[in-house]
């Protein structure tokens, strides 16, 4: 029998130049002897082709023909306007700009690559680019991007509950894609950790909701999880002495503006957003010793337990705080 | 950036892979005329050979009446030629993870430091949205009416991080006063840049350091202070960020069992393995899960297991929470 690819690249070409759609029938003559004349074999070897040009990204679309001889036929055919790569225009500096970017982005698929090819890039990059960025690869996102153009809400399983979302936006923060939507379920905006989608995602309908006009995920939720608070007014700031040693990186981290007082030893005080407390001792205990927090009395007291409850494992302590903290 | 080192170099190639690639060859060949076959094996990461073979199978693919003419393409003494073909002038329109992950990098690279927002890449990316199969075109907040605020990409690099991707290009050897945590102090060091990458969130610097004499990865976030030194060394072309920075499996182990408010750990570091607590534990342990992880440092154990706090028990190995024991007391002392 001929070469695979011989017989995929037939069966390409027969349903690319058709002018009407074709039956099995029909394919397998214009093929002749490609295919095995027995119809089981030959039905098996014709889905096998097709799946690997659908997989390949050639849409073949089908339909059940009705009401003459051929009814409960399944025709085939290629649309041709779907089939081809529409020309781009691209200059050579635009084309060079997307392939620097996709050499800049480490990943472990080939994706990007094959597109820079299929767009008629991909002549040798002189040198390395001088930064690269991990891009984590998630096969849910380029669903996730349709449903978002489609305005199709989206179904999926996350911490073993069903969830229904309106898609706005991804955003790669921290080394992570989110799904930022409205949450059917919740009523409210949510954030979902696309790696931490459980399964299929299903894609209902398109134009089931409006984004809001000025919605960008980069603001849905606050970079400093120490700022993320219920609600405006009930923000509180601590004061931390920061040691010489840390001083100069954490002025940095915060700004000037945070720092209220500064000693002779190179030590700074500092005011922190302290309003998500889990965040605040988190940060404060990354510093371990060249940090103390020295008010408002309730964070420090907080802290202290804290530290207490760790330093004395199955003591009073912990079990104080397992009560009264939470 | 040449296709060298993709998939089809390697391993054996099956026919759809083949037929894929030749679907993206036959086109930019079309489009070129006459090319030397070792441009061709470069630029598509396939042998000599294996171009050679594709080629001639498909020129020899054809439909009645057009039998043996579909494609009119050979391979002679080293050069490809192709004439006017009837079929396959044009590539496959871009699948759907192919249109994602241009985008993605396109995203990226504009966050990246040194980004001009008006550029080539810029414009690329609103050339490109046509072919994406949006509805609707949205202008982002930065005013780059390209509409592709539907993906963002957040890298926020840290003080330094433009100065030092510029010493990387032009091969600047700066100083820097660098906060090491394992030893839990600050040194000065004389290095020479060579690759600046961001991985989960954190951003790195690829350097060769003066001190070991050995090219060593340092976090920017914990520089304290870069300055250039003014002497220039011959750039490293060929410099790129380790692979698989933190997969490392002859580190050490330790299993922890959490409470629901110290889970956020599974989503922050790397594990082996997250078991949900069987029921009948106790009511204690409603909706905690056992998680063993490696442990990158022995420093940073300890502090996990503090800010952990009663949150987190270590089952494994015995001792492991001693650490987290000593440096909280050793935290406590400032409070007394």
């Amino acid at each position: 029998m001929a070469d695979r690819v011989e017989r995929l690249t037939n069966l390409l070409a027969v349903l690319l130049e058709t002018k009407v759609p074709m039956s099995l029938a029909d394919i397998t003559d214009a093929l002749s002897g490609q295919y095995p004349d027995v119809e089981r074999p030959r039905r098996q070897a014709f889905e096998r082709d097709k799946l690997a040009l659908r997989e390949i990204g050639v849409p073949i679309e089908m339909e059940v023909r009705v009401g003459d001889e051929f009814a409960g036929q399944t025709m085939y055919w290629i649309d041709r306007s779907a089939y081809e790569l529409d020309d781009l225009d691209l200059e050579p500096d635009e084309m060079r700009a997307l392939q620097v970017a996709v050499a800049t982005v480490r990943t472990d698929s080939q994706v990007g690559a094959d597109a820079i090819l299929k767009l008629g890039g991909g002549a040798g990059l002189a040198e390395r680019p001088s930064v690269s960025a991990v891009l984590p690869d998630r096969p849910e996102l380029p669903v996730i991007r349709a449903a978002v153009a489609a305005r199709a809400p989206l179904t999926f399983e996350y911490r073993g509950e069903e969830r229904t979302v309106e898609p706005w936006g991804v955003l790669l923060r921290g080394g992570f894609w989110y799904l930022v939507g409205h949450d059917r379920l919740r009523r409210a905006k949510r954030t979902f950790r696309v790696d931490r989608i459980d399964g299929e995602l299903d894609v209902g309908e398109g134009d089931a909701f409006e984004r809001p006009p000025d919605f960008d995920p980069r603001t849905a939720f606050p970079a400093d999880p120490k700022q993320i608070g219920h609600a405006s007014d009930d923000a509180v700031d601590a004061t931390v002495h920061i040691a010489a040693l840390r001083a100069r990186a954490i002025e940095r981290e915060l700004g000037a503006h945070r720092v209220v007082d500064r000693r002779d030893d190179g030590s700074i005080d500092v005011s922190v957003p302290a309003t998500n407390l889990d965040a605040f001792r988190s940060w404060v205990i990354g510093l371990v010793d060249h940090a103390e927090v020295l008010g408002p009395p309730e964070v420090r007291a907080h802290v202290v337990d804290w530290l207490r409850a760790v330093s004395e494992p199955g003591g009073a302590e912990a079990d104080h705080l397992a009560e009264h903290i939470r | 950036m040449s296709a060298a080192g993709s998939p089809a170099a390697r391993g054996p190639r099956n026919a759809q892979d083949r037929l894929r690639r030749l679907l993206v060859m036959l086109p930019w060949l079309m489009e070129a005329g006459e090319v030397p076959l070792a441009d061709v094996a470069d630029r598509f990461g396939m042998t000599p050979a294996q171009v050679t073979k594709d080629l001639e199978l498909v020129a020899m693919c054809g439909l009645p009446p057009y039998v043996d003419e579909m494609i009119d393409v050979f391979v002679d003494d080293g050069m490809v030629f192709v004439g006017v073909p009837r079929l396959f002038t044009r590539p496959l329109a871009l699948t759907a993870p192919e249109g994602f992950a241009l985008l993605a990098a396109a995203r990226l690279a504009m966050e990246l430091p040194g980004a001009d927002p008006d550029g080539p890449l810029a414009r690329g990316l609103v050339k490109l949205n046509s072919v994406l199969g949006d509805v609707g075109i949205d202008v982002s907040p930065d005013g780059v009416a390209d509409g592709t605020s539907d993906v963002a990409v957040d890298l926020d690099g840290p003080a330094w991080t433009a100065e030092l991707i510029d010493a990387v290009s032009t091969g600047s050897e700066v100083t820097i006063d660098y906060y090491s945590p394992a030893r839990d102090e600050v040194s000065s060091r004389r290095v020479v840049p060579r690759h600046v990458f961001v991985d989960a969130g954190n951003w790195y610097l690829l350097a060769d350091d003066d001190r070991s004499g050995e090219r060593r990865t340092f976090r920017i976030d914990r520089m304290e202070r870069v300055e250039p030194t003014g002497v220039i060394h011959d750039l490293d072309p060929l410099a790129t960020a380790p692979a698989a920075f933190f997969a490392d499996a002859d580190l050490p182990r330790a299993t922890v069992r959490l409470q629901p408010q110290a889970q956020w750990i599974i989503d922050r570091y790397p594990t082996d393995s997250v078991e949900p607590v069987a029921s009948g534990g106790g009511a204690d342990d409603v909706g905690a899960v056992d998680v063993t992880l490696s442990i990158a440092s022995s420093r940073w154990f300890e502090r996990l297991l503090v800010r952990l706090g009663p949150d987190a028990e270590v089952l494994a190995p015995a001792g492991a929470e001693s650490g987290g024991v000593e440096l909280a007391r050793r935290i406590l002392a400032n409070y007394d």
